[in-house]
């Protein structure tokens, strides 16, 4: 890793749900307000599994029933299923970051 | 937001609303949307199929279920209703079943709704829902609804 990933360039991030256009959107707006709370850099995309699939990421925010499938295949994969909790998203993210070798300050 | 919700955004809210089974409860809640115009009972039928070809994604947190339809299924305008169930339905979600209270939107373009999704989103972390709950009439539901709007139009 040339950059430090959140802090010198932008985390990849992607929320995904079945349509691509609501849920995952709610869930891009409270992973956006959680990492900004962090004070970590991330470029949030909302988007529907099936594009999921072709596009890199360095984290998956998802519903149980749609990461199931992106599991161990190289980004980290955070399930939530309440998209407006901020708290449960913020505990998940964080345990996801250090997964990815993040060190809290 | 370059997108202008013009003096059309389609709002409305009920109260006290019977529905059988989790259908029935989309049902009630898109129906608002065609009512209003906001969308075709094409966009209404998709709701609902998308739930019974996906699974229950569209339950995004305990008791709340967001409905919709891609802008291409049939929406004519940027369009946002919500019911609140007389008695709760399960739609088969994980963990956040029964569901007491239904939104619906829709929005004829992909980019126009970002706007009234953040608002939504807002509202719904603040406890739109819990105050959803508590209103007693139709028109309180609407007034709650009308809020989310307004807000989404101040912020831009």
């Amino acid at each position: 890793m040339s950059g430090r990933k959140g802090v010198d360039e932008d985390l990849e991030v992607l929320t995904i749900c079945g349509v691509g256009m609501g849920t995952s959107l709610i869930m891009r707006m409270t992973a956006e307000e959680v990492f900004k709370q962090l004070g970590i850099r991330a470029h949030v995309q909302a988007t529907d599994v099936s594009s999921a699939r072709g596009m890199h990421a360095d984290m998956l925010i998802g519903q149980a029933m749609h990461t199931e499938e992106f599991m161990g295949r190289g980004p980290v994969v955070i399930t939530v299923e309440n998209f407006i909790d901020k708290n449960e998203m913020r505990a998940k993210i964080l345990a996801g970051l250090e997964a990815l070798g993040w060190q809290s300050a | 937001m370059a997108v202008s919700v013009e003096a059309g955004t389609r709002v409305t809210g009920r109260v006290n609303v019977h529905a059988a089974d989790w259908a029935a409860a989309v049902r009630a809640a898109t129906q608002l949307l065609v009512t209003s115009g906001a969308v075709s009972e094409r966009y209404a039928d998709r709701c609902v199929n998308i739930v019974r070809e996906q699974g229950p994604y569209i339950v995004i947190a305990p008791g709340i279920a967001l409905a919709h339809a891609r802008p291409e299924d049939g929406a004519h305008a940027l369009g946002l209703a919500a019911v609140c169930l007389a008695e709760p339905v399960r739609f088969g979600h994980q963990t956040n079943d029964p569901v007491d209270v239904v939104f619906a939107f829709s929005s004829p373009e992909p980019d126009a709704h970002v706007g009234l999704i953040a608002s939504l989103a807002r509202a719904l972390a603040d406890g739109l829902a819990d105050r959803f709950r508590l209103a007693a009439t139709d028109e309180a539901a609407t007034l709650l609804l009308q809020g989310v709007i307004n807000d989404e139009q101040q912020l831009r």
